[in-house]
């Protein structure tokens, strides 16, 4: 240590230097950072989407989910795969292991895919990978507002698709763009089966010559002269006309045009999400997905103003309504945190003044503070963690303590300085002063950096939101170590001076706000040191009144994060049509809009493009737009609006309401766990079975004590019209199954026949029946198949038609379907619950061959994360205590100072008490810092009274003495820990719900420990002190 | 003695700091259930209230307006079902007159042409005979119009072929082409309504002939409806379809199939009662696109949901809703 300090005051120079080179490394690295709102929980996850319109649940799962997750089984890393095949849409969510790296695994994902796709039957879709982007990543939804009330929506939905989609995905940092509601454009032509009768044309046939009678074709080219002369030819139909005149047949030399067997119009694709705003109308709207990893508010930024561009190229009349923006909520959630940092600063730097009395030292601690953080940002930009909510609030609930290593650096040099003589040379005195206490910061500090040890461990969405503050606050520490060991003893040399005047012995130079206190210390001080039982009893009281509340305490995960975006999420009955679910949906609008605070309601349902959601056609979410904050009337806080929403729009007959958040949302679809506390899988391969089986389990568990909202997926529940091909009768006429089939597809659902180009747009010729002879049952019995020969057949006596019930949707995990029953445990040990639900199953289910039980939910993730704390918290007070011991040398000693975590425990939880809130993971993480900084004050205490006893002082005198003298670093560091997190526990911006518990811990704990600190430690000092003999013998 | 103490004090202390530190962090994990729980309990109690009420829903009268549910009186009606046939517009055979040239000659004179209008006896053409070089008149046998000319001015024609049809179209046949299916009922004296579309107006007539046999080629037989054709609005060679009505009966209990819903694997008809609106399995017996007959399970009188149902079926199944949604 002396040598550190001697060569850091021997090259003042160089260490300036560095200093400065750190800093402006770290202001280099700021500027770099990503800055989100929060972190980003998203797992590591690459979906994949495939789209085959009209095919059921089955035939999805067969022809497309399948081949998909057979090809990804096996890739390295892979955690699980799960997917879900629904009407027309599979998606298949391929898991890896935490902190793979995105690119890797869609690359991985990728060339897997080639051979899914060999698997899938020709037309059955295409897999594609969702967009490289997070849970965080949708960053700007906007909608089409036209004022002129003239464009359609399938107009609309082609500017939407086709010029602003475009032009936002050249905005560097935009992944995707993905466009919903309105039509999509399309040719339909519309056929009359009458028509095809009458001139005896099959539809496939008719669909043949559109599809023929489409081309441009290139012919190389000829030689004339010397020229080259490219050949093509030119044939594509490129409007309604075109198409209504391409000739189908011609009989006798009498041509049928198309127009002769159906209308071609413009039309809109089949679609399966809707959007709508204020209940009064459909708008066309999108989304802006941003890049994996790119910084959100410089790409809100450049999209916003590649907005502007576009509205300006928009027809006369169009313009680009955003209705959400992640910028508001970055803005917002870096707001708080920035202030509560400025605040605490502030608050630091007048604590100092007070306390040191003198600018100068003020300013040698003060600049710790801004080292620390940028020494912090030099790290986060090497680690990628982004500026966030929980990045930058760790740096502000570490904004007391980095000062806390130079205060003690200073503090001492400043008394130093005060007692030298006058002419031991300056810098002499300085680097005394820095030697004897650069070893116990360097302890005290390596502690609290230790302690946040047990963070590091933490897992999933924990983990990855309480990470970044692990790794700030640690950062900041190293850095204020760095500080205080090689930059506070130069600066100290700069700036500090010796007193000009040496003032009274026993004022020993403190200024009046200390002198102050010590008058009333003294006498406090003198009583506990006397009367020892009495400080023993205060302890004891203390942890008592803590033990008595801390079961009060309510409890609860993390604190949810307040987004200042309200959505109302709608779930409708399974089987919901979408023209009903829009109709309900604008019901609810209106009712919304009666709420004086709503502006307006832009709601989505469904799905659009796939990317971003794969919601189906019975969900809708709701965004509530909000009038500005001080036009409220009702309401002040989000949760009195929620509430208030709630009232409004009360029971909603046949749906669910749910109210939540944009990015809570995402997240929570990503994640896409089971809530309750037990999930229990059955897997097998009968989906009638996985039923029958799966009610059979509700049952029985329902009647295993403690068993509570036992409840089993409904994987059924959508109707079907199911068409069986009579093999007898199609054999009858010479049919193949596949004819019939074709001409059901076509009729029914449609064909794409080619393409239409409008310069580089380009839209679906699509054919199909007339609506009236494919929308009911009977129509579609009446569909007339043409077998070879000519003759023609209803449908009706090639095949049975019936109306069943099908499943809505089937879920696998790797590889396998099944249906999860959930429960909760009420007033039981899940363990034992989990034991005696294993054997009722055992004994009174009777599964067939194959079918398997698992159990699972949030009760194996706790086992999981207390496992690992079992093991992380024990190694972490070891090296505690070797940190301590190492320091110390002396097992009571360590003993001693680690007395002050119960008494600091006590603090945390009653402070927690008085304010009303719960036990969570950020008061968790209160608590454990809490640790670090009631090791520190013990830490500074004792070692002064070491100094005093080795120095032969008696017991008693250098208890109170050492108390005396060490009042001032002691109040100094606690306050400015407490004071730098003031800003934290009073601010009500965005997200100050996650900090607040945390600070509420910190300072509560750190009021008892300081207590301690300074009445009990130093009266039962001597119970602990160091053996002066074998001290002496060690010296 | 008091080094003693002083060590079970000490390990004491460790222990409590410990227990506290691993309760916390534990305390914290668990946090989680104790919430949701909550949250599930909510829910259940909404379910519970749902069981209570058997099965009932009750609305207000503003909520059945916003809602769009309409009710309606269960009561008898009468119940059509019907048959799509497709077919063409002939020529009623009897109705047909080829008219040949007696001898071989040269075409003199052409006095009617294609479309026109003739009598029974009006001559058509002359022809000057090659035998006896004598001219003489091509006369026409029925009234009716002249659809086929096969003779032009000073072409030699000779009795091998027909120099005119004439058709009386003042009655045509409509063939409509019966499927093995509908064969059984499709009859003699069922009122067919046949339409051509396109602004053609539909006319109604009555089945009079069924082929006795089903043609081999195309599986079908033919039923044949004459139809009166005043102004000539049914051309010969129309394709036309035809709608044939195969039962008609009074029915005790007639629905719109709007009105039912499937609920629980079950076909309901959600009936209003003073508690509310609660589902009623009924049995359903025939129906056409529109309509069907209740067999059982539905009373003449009592008020059923006509239209809406489907809002009071999502409400009961409410409790359900939340699992399985595909994320």
């Amino acid at each position: 240590m002396q040598k550190i300090i001697q060569f850091v005051l021997r090259n003042k120079l160089l260490l300036l230097v560095l200093g400065i080179l750190v800093l402006a490394g770290g202001w280099y690295s700021y500027r770099q950072l990503p800055i989100d709102a929060f972190p980003d929980v998203s797992p590591a996850l690459v979906q994949v989407f495939t789209e085959t319109e009209g095919l059921a649940p089955e035939e999805i799962e067969k022809y497309v989910t399948f081949p998909v997750e057979v090809a990804m089984n096996g890739l390295p890393n892979l955690e699980k795969i799960r997917s879900v095949s629904n009407f027309g849409l599979s998606v298949v969510n391929i898991y890896f292991n935490d902190g793979t790296d995105i690119y890797f695994a869609r690359q991985l994902v990728n060339e897997r895919l080639q051979e899914a796709r060999e698997q899938i039957p020709e037309g059955f879709g295409d897999p594609q990978m969702g967009p490289i982007s997070t849970g965080m990543g949708l960053i700007l939804f906007y909608y089409l507002d036209d004022t002129t009330g003239q464009y359609s929506l399938t107009e609309l939905r082609t500017i939407q698709d086709w010029l602003i989609k475009f032009q936002l995905q050249t905005v560097p940092g935009v992944t995707e763009v993905l466009g919903i509601g309105g039509w999509e454009k399309q040719f339909h032509v519309v056929v009359d089966p009458d028509a095809l009768l009458r001139y005896d044309i099959t539809i496939n046939e008719l669909i043949e010559r559109i599809k023929s009678n489409n081309l441009n074709v290139g012919a190389q080219f000829i030689e004339r002269n010397a020229e080259e002369f490219i050949v093509r030819s030119v044939g594509l139909a490129h409007n309604i006309e075109d198409i209504e005149n391409i000739i189908i047949k011609a009989k006798d030399g009498i041509p049928i045009f198309l127009k002769q067997l159906a209308d071609v119009k413009i039309g809109g694709a089949v679609r399966r999400g809707v959007q709508t705003r204020n209940g009064i109308e459909e708008v066309v709207s999108g989304m802006v997905v941003k890049l994996y990893g790119s910084n959100s508010s410089t790409v809100i930024e450049r999209v916003e103003k590649k907005m502007e561009e576009i509205n300006s190229i928009l027809p006369p009349g169009i313009k680009i309504v955003p209705y959400y923006q992640q910028k508001s909520l970055v803005e917002a959630s870096v707001k708080t945190v920035t202030d509560a940092l400025l605040q605490g600063i502030i608050l630091v730097a007048i604590i100092l003044l007070v306390f040191m009395g003198s600018f100068r030292p003020s300013v040698v601690v003060s600049i710790s503070i801004p080292f620390s953080i940028l020494f912090a940002m030099i790290g986060m930009y090497y680690f990628g963690i982004s500026v966030n909510l929980m990045s930058f609030g760790g740096l502000a609930i570490a904004i007391g303590m980095m000062v806390d290593g130079t205060i003690v650096m200073v503090e001492n040099v400043d008394r130093m300085l005060r007692q030298s003589k006058p002419g031991e040379p300056r810098i002499h005195v300085i680097a005394r002063a820095c030697v004897e206490v650069a070893r116990p910061i360097l302890f005290a500090i390596s502690i609290i950096i230790v302690v946040f040890l047990p963070l590091f461990t933490l897992q999933g969405v924990e983990g990855k939101t309480f990470k970044p503050l692990a790794y700030t606050v640690s950062l900041a520490m190293l850095g204020s170590l760095v500080f205080a060991i090689f930059l506070a003893p130069v600066l100290s040399d700069i700036f500090m001076r010796r007193p000009k005047k040496v003032k009274s012995e026993s004022q020993s130079g403190e200024n009046f706000i200390v002198r102050l206190l010590l008058k009333f210390y003294k006498p406090l001080i003198l009583f506990f040191v006397r009367r020892r039982g009495a400080a023993i009893s205060l302890a004891i009281v203390l942890v008592l009144i803590g033990t008595a509340i801390f079961p009060r305490l309510g409890s609860e995960f993390t604190p949810t994060l307040q987004e200042g975006t309200v959505i109302l999420r709608l779930t409708m009955a399974p089987s919901i049509s979408l023209k009903e679910s829009t109709r309900i949906t604008q019901i609810v609008e209106r009712r919304l809009m009666k709420i004086p605070e709503v502006n307006g309601v832009v709601t989505r349902i469904g799905r659009g493009e796939v990317g971003a959601h794969t919601d189906p056609i019975n969900s809708a979410e709701m965004y509530v737009l909000l009038k500005p904050k001080d036009e409220w009337r009702s309401a002040e806080t989000q949760a009195d609006l929620e509430k208030i929403i709630r009232d409004h729009v009360g029971n909603v007959p046949g749906v669910l309401t749910n109210i939540t958040q944009p990015i809570q949302m995402t997240v929570d679809e990503l994640l896409e766990g089971v809530r309750a506390e037990l999930a229990i899988k059955l897997f097998g391969d009968n989906l009638d079975v996985l039923k029958e089986k799966a009610d059979e389990i509700v049952r029985v568990i329902n009647k295993v004590p403690g068993a509570a909202d036992v409840q089993a997926d409904q994987i059924s529940g959508t109707p079907q019209l199911l068409i069986k091909v009579d093999r007898h009768a199609i054999a009858r006429y010479g049919l193949n199954v596949e004819d019939v089939q074709q001409v059901i597809r076509a009729a029914v659902g449609g064909e794409t026949a080619g393409q239409i180009f409008e310069g580089v747009r380009r839209f679906e010729i699509l054919v199909r029946y007339k609506p009236e002879y494919r929308n009911s049952l009977e129509a579609i019995r009446e569909i007339l198949v043409r077998a070879p020969g000519g003759i023609k057949i209803p449908l009706s006596q090639l095949a049975e038609i019936k109306e069943v019930i099908g499943p809505r949707q089937i879920t696998r995990e790797n590889s396998q379907r099944f249906i999860t029953i959930q429960s909760n445990v009420v007033d039981r040990d899940i363990g034992s619950f989990v034991a005696e639900g294993q054997k009722a199953i055992e004994e009174n289910v009777d599964l067939p061959p194959g079918y398997l039980v698992t159990w699972g939910g949030q009760f194996r993730l706790q086992q999981e994360a207390n496992k690992r704390l079992a093991i992380v918290v024990p190694i972490t007070l070891l090296i505690i205590f070797l940190l301590l011991f190492s320091s110390f040398n002396s097992l009571k000693n360590t003993f001693l100072i680690l007395l002050n975590i119960p008494l600091a425990l006590v603090g945390g939880v009653v402070g927690l008490w008085i304010t009303g809130q719960n036990l969570s993971v950020p008061s968790s993480v209160g608590f454990i810092a809490l640790f670090g900084i009631a090791l520190e004050n013990g830490m500074v205490l004792v070692t002064y009274l070491n100094q005093l006893l080795k120095d032969g002082v008696p017991m008693d005198k250098a208890s109170v003495e050492g108390a005396m003298l060490r009042l001032r670093p002691v109040l100094m560091t606690a306050l400015t820990t407490a004071l730098g997190l003031i800003p934290l526990l009073l601010s009500t911006g965005t997200g100050s719900e996650v900090q607040r518990p945390l600070a509420t811990v910190v300072i509560g704990g750190l009021i008892t420990s300081t207590i301690l600190t300074l009445l009990v430690i130093p009266a039962i000092y001597k119970w602990f002190a160091i053996d002066l003999n074998v001290e002496r013998r060690l010296d | 003695m008091k080094n003693r103490f002083k060590t079970i004090f000490l390990n004491g202390l460790l222990a409590v700091f410990v227990t506290t530190a691993v309760v916390l962090l534990q305390s914290c994990a668990n946090g989680s259930d104790a919430e949701k729980t909550k949250d599930t309990h909510k829910e259940e109690s909404m379910e519970e209230e749902g069981h209570e009420q058997e099965e009932i829903v009750r609305f207000s009268a503003e909520e059945l307006k916003e809602f769009g549910i309409e009710t309606a009186v269960a009561g008898p009606g009468k119940l059509q079902v019907h048959i799509d046939l497709t077919g063409e517009i002939v020529i009623d055979p009897d109705r047909l007159a080829h008219i040949f040239p007696r001898f071989p000659g040269i075409v003199k004179n052409v006095r009617k042409k294609i479309g026109d209008k003739v009598k029974k006896g009006e001559v058509l053409a002359i022809i000057e005979s090659n035998e006896s070089l004598v001219p003489y008149e091509v006369k026409s046998l029925i009234n009716g119009t002249v659809i086929e000319m096969h003779l032009t001015l000073g072409e030699v024609v000779n009795d091998a072929r027909h120099a005119f049809l004439i058709a009386d179209l003042s009655h045509v046949w409509a063939n409509l082409n019966v499927y093995q299916k509908d064969l059984p009922y499709v009859k003699i004296g069922r009122k067919a309504t046949i339409s051509a579309g396109y602004g053609i107006k539909e006319a109604v007539g009555v089945i009079s002939y069924i082929s006795p046999v089903v043609d081999e080629m195309t599986r079908t037989a033919t039923a044949r409806v004459v139809l009166p054709n005043p102004d000539g609005r049914w051309r010969p060679g129309l394709f036309v379809n035809a709608t044939v009505v195969k039962e008609e009966m009074e029915v005790d209990i007639i629905v719109p199939k709007t009105a039912l819903e499937n609920f629980e694997n079950q076909t309901v008809v959600f009936i209003k009662t003073d508690e509310g609106f609660k589902p009623q399995p009924v049995s359903v017996g025939r129906s056409n696109t529109y309509s069907v007959e209740i067999i059982a399970g539905l009373q003449a009188g009592q008020e059923y949901v006509s239209k809406g149902g489907f809002t009071i079926k999502a409400e009961l199944q409410k409790s359900e809703l939340g699992e399985g949604h595909g994320h």
